[in-house]
C-alpha cells in the first residue's frame, strides 16, 4: 500500500519559476535565443563604449572602403565605411540602441499602460467594461503600420513620434490579453476563496491575479517586441521613422539602397541584424510558451 | 444564431461609427486648414470658400459637421487629392483591386503551402522533418519583409535575371482597365498577345506574392501544427483509432475537420498584418496599389488621401474580420453557444 504523503518529495516540490527555467533550459533553441537576446541587450546598453569610431563622423578620405575581408579593406574598419566615410561597424553597434533598445522601451511602456487599462477593464463590470471592449475591437482592427502612418502624418516623421505611434499600436493587444487573463482568473476557486476571506479588489488583483498572469504577459510582450522591432525598422526604411543621419538599421538600409551594387554590405548587414534580433526574441518567446505548456502537463 | 448575427451587426455598426469619427477628427488633427483637409482644394477664391464653408457646415457645431461628413461619405464625395486634384474615391477605385489581387494570391499561397506543411510537422512532432519545418517557420516569422524582398530581387532579378523587379505587367502590353484585377483583365481583353501578356503578368506577380506570402505561411504552419497537436490528444481521436481506422482515415475524417476550424478564424486575425505587409511590399516592387499610394500620400502631405485610405483599409480589414468570425461560428457549433 502506498504511503500517504501530505507533501510531495522535496525534489519535486520546486517553485514554479524554477520549474519553468528547467523546462526552458532543456530547449537548445530557446537557450541560443536567450544568449543572443542578452547579447543585444548588452550591445544596446554599452554600444557607445564599444564602438571603435564615431558613428556620425564623416571622413572624406575613406569613402566606401570595402569590408576588411576583401583585398581593398582596412583592418581598422571591419565592415568598411559608407558613402560618407562613416564606420559601418560603429553605426551597426549604435543601431542596436535605436532598433532594439527603443523597441524594448516601447514595449515596456505599452505593457505598463496596458496592465493598468486592462486591469481596470478586467475588474470592472457592465457598461464600462463592454464600452472599453468595443473601443479595443476597433483599435485592434486598424493595422499597426497604418495607425503609425496616421500618427506620423499628424505629428510629422521622426524617431520620437514613431515611438508614440508604435506604443499606441501595441497597446490594444496588451489591454486585451490582460483583460482576458484577469477574466479567466476571476472565476477560479482560489480567487473566490480569497474574496470570501474579505479581500478587496485591489488585494485580489495584486496578491492573487498578477502573480498568476505575469508569465502569460511575458509571452505577449515577447510577441509585441518582435512586432515593435520590425515596425521601427520598417518605418525607418520607409523614411517615416528615424531620419537620415540616425544610425537606425532600417534607415541605414534605405540609405545604402542606391549603392547596393557597389557596397552590398550596407544593405545585407543591417538586415541580417534585424533578422537575428527578431529571431532571438521569437526563440525566447517560443521557448517560454513551450516551457509553460510542459510545466502544466507535468 | 440570429441573435448572434444581430449582436455582431450591432458591434459592426459601433465599430464603423468609431472609425468614421476617427476619420472625421483627422481633418482637425492634421496640420493645415480644416476646409482644405476636407475638400482637398488648395486654392479657392473667397466666395467659393464661403460657399464651401456653408456646404460643409463648418460654421455650425461639430455634430452638424460630422453629419455633413457622413452624408458626403455616402454620396461618394470624398474630396480631392492634393497632389493630383482627382477625386480621392476614384483613385482608390482604380488602385484597390491591385492590392486585393496581391493580398488574395498571397493568402491563397499561404494556404496551399502552410497548411500541408503544418500537418506534416504535426505527424511526428519530434522528428527531423518537423524540426526543419519549425525552424523554417521561425525564420520566416522573423525576417523583415523589406529586406527579404530586397534579397529576392537581388537574387532572382538582378543576379539571375529571371524575373522583373517592378510593376504589374510589361509596358509593351496594353491592357484596358475593366475590373482592375490584372489577370482577369488580360483574359477579358481580346488582343492577339493574350497568352504572352498572361505569362508576363504572372512573372511580375510571382516575386511580390512570394514575399508577401512568407509571413502568413509561417503563421499558418505554426497554427496548423499547434492545432493538429491539440486535436490529436483528444479522446475522440483515440476512439476513432480504437475503432480500427488507420492513421490517414482518422486524419481526414476527424483530425483535419476539427484542427482546421480555428484556422478560419486565424485568417481574419492575420488579415490586418497582411495588409500592413502588402503596403511595404507594394513600395518595394512599385506595385500600383493602395499601400504605395498611401505611403506616397504621406510624403506629399496629402491629407484627404490619408483620411480616405484609413477609411477604406480599415473597412476592408474589419469586414474580413467579421466575415471570418461569422464563418467560424457557422461551421463550429461549439462557438455558437457563447
Amino acid at each position: 500500500m502506498a504511503r500517504f504523503r501530505l507533501l510531495p518529495d522535496e525534489q519535486l516540490a520546486r517553485s514554479p519559476l524554477r520549474e519553468l527555467w528547467r523546462e526552458f533550459a532543456r530547449q537548445h533553441s530557446a537557450m541560443a535565443g536567450l544568449a543572443l537576446f542578452l547579447l543585444f541587450v548588452v550591445l544596446a546598453v554599452l554600444s557607445p563604449l564599444l564602438a571603435p569610431h564615431d558613428p556620425y563622423l564623416q571622413n572624406d578620405a575613406l569613402l566606401l572602403i570595402a569590408p576588411s575581408w576583401s583585398e581593398a579593406g582596412l583592418v581598422q574598419y571591419p565592415f568598411g565605411t559608407d558613402d560618407l566615410g562613416r564606420d559601418l561597424l560603429s553605426r551597426m553597434l549604435i543601431g542596436a540602441r535605436y532598433s532594439f533598445g527603443i523597441a524594448l522601451i516601447t514595449v515596456l511602456g505599452a505593457l505598463l499602460t496596458g496592465l493598468v487599462l486592462g486591469s481596470l477593464a478586467g475588474m470592472s463590470k457592465g457598461l464600462k467594461s463592454s464600452a472599453l471592449n468595443h473601443v479595443l475591437d476597433l483599435a485592434l482592427t486598424i493595422p499597426s503600420l497604418l495607425l503609425a502612418i496616421i500618427i506620423v502624418a499628424i505629428l510629422g516623421p521622426g524617431l520620437i513620434n514613431t515611438i508614440w505611434a508604435i506604443m499606441l499600436a501595441l497597446l490594444p493587444q496588451f489591454v486585451h490579453s490582460v483583460r482576458n487573463a484577469i477574466a479567466e482568473q476571476l472565476n477560479l476557486d482560489y480567487v473566490i476563496a480569497y474574496r470570501l476571506d474579505g479581500a478587496s479588489n485591489w488585494q485580489v488583483l495584486t496578491r492573487v491575479i498578477l502573480p498568476n498572469i505575469w508569465e502569460r504577459l511575458t509571452v505577449t510582450a515577447s510577441m509585441a517586441l518582435s512586432t515593435a522591432i520590425l515596425d521601427i525598422a520598417a518605418l525607418g526604411f520607409l523614411g517615416l521613422g528615424a531620419q537620415a543621419p540616425t544610425a537606425e538599421w532600417g534607415a541605414i538600409i534605405a540609405d545604402s539602397l542606391d549603392l547596393i551594387y557597389v557596397a552590398p554590405v550596407g544593405v545585407a548587414l543591417p538586415g541580417l541584424l534585424i533578422f537575428t534580433c527578431v529571431l532571438s526574441v521569437n526563440l525566447v518567446g517560443d521557448g517560454l510558451r513551450n516551457a509553460m505548456k510542459k510545466r502544466r502537463d507535468n | 444564431m440570429t441573435l448572434y448575427l444581430l449582436r455582431r451587426l450591432f458591434l459592426l455598426a459601433f465599430v464603423f461609427l468609431g472609425l468614421s469619427l476617427l476619420a472625421f477628427s483627422l481633418a482637425y488633427l492634421f496640420p493645415g486648414d480644416v476646409l482644405q483637409n476636407f475638400t482637398g482644394l488648395t486654392t479657392m477664391s473667397t466666395e467659393h470658400a464661403a460657399e464651401l464653408q456653408a456646404e460643409y457646415r463648418l460654421d455650425s457645431g461639430y455634430l452638424q459637421q460630422y453629419i455633413a461628413y457622413l452624408q458626403r461619405i455616402f454620396n461618394g464625395n470624398w474630396g480631392l487629392s492634393f497632389s493630383s486634384n482627382q477625386p480621392v474615391l476614384h483613385e482608390i477605385q482604380l488602385l484597390l483591386p491591385a492590392t486585393l489581387e496581391l493580398a488574395a494570391y498571397a493568402l491563397l499561397m499561404s494556404f496551399f503551402i502552410g497548411i500541408p506543411l503544418g500537418i506534416l510537422a504535426a505527424i511526428k512532432p519530434e522528428g527531423i522533418i518537423s524540426r526543419i519545418i519549425s525552424a523554417l517557420a521561425v525564420a520566416g516569422f522573423s525576417i523583415p519583409v523589406f529586406w527579404w524582398a530586397l534579397l529576392l530581387i537581388m537574387l532572382f532579378s538582378l543576379g539571375l535575371g529571371w524575373l522583373p523587379t517592378a510593376g504589374r505587367v510589361g509596358v509593351l502590353y496594353e491592357i484596358p482597365h475593366v475590373t482592375g484585377f490584372m489577370l482577369l483583365d488580360i483574359l477579358l481583353s481580346n488582343s492577339q498577345h493574350q497568352s504572352e501578356a498572361l505569362i508576363d503578368a504572372l512573372r511580375h506577380l510571382l516575386l511580390p506574392t512570394l514575399v508577401l506570402a512568407t509571413f502568413p505561411t509561417t503563421v499558418m504552419i505554426r497554427f496548423t501544427r499547434d492545432s493538429m497537436l491539440d486535436v490529436w490528444e483528444q479522446s475522440y481521436i483515440k476512439t476513432a483509432r480504437a475503432k480500427g481506422l488507420n492513421r490517414a482515415q482518422v486524419l481526414y475524417r476527424h483530425g483535419l475537420r476539427n484542427a482546421l476550424l480555428p484556422v478560419i478564424r486565424q485568417i481574419g486575425l492575420q488579415f490586418s498584418t497582411l495588409i500592413t505587409l502588402a503596403m511595404i511590399t507594394e513600395v518595394i516592387f512599385s506595385w500600383p496599389g493602395l499601400g504605395r499610394w498611401l505611403i506616397d500620400s504621406i510624403y506629399q502631405r496629402n491629407y484627404p488621401a490619408i483620411q480616405a485610405g484609413l477609411l477604406v483599409i480599415s473597412t476592408l480589414v474589419i469586414s474580413v474580420n467579421m466575415l471570418t468570425e461569422i464563418l467560424h461560428t457557422l461551421f463550429n457549433p461549439l462557438a455558437r453557444k457563447r
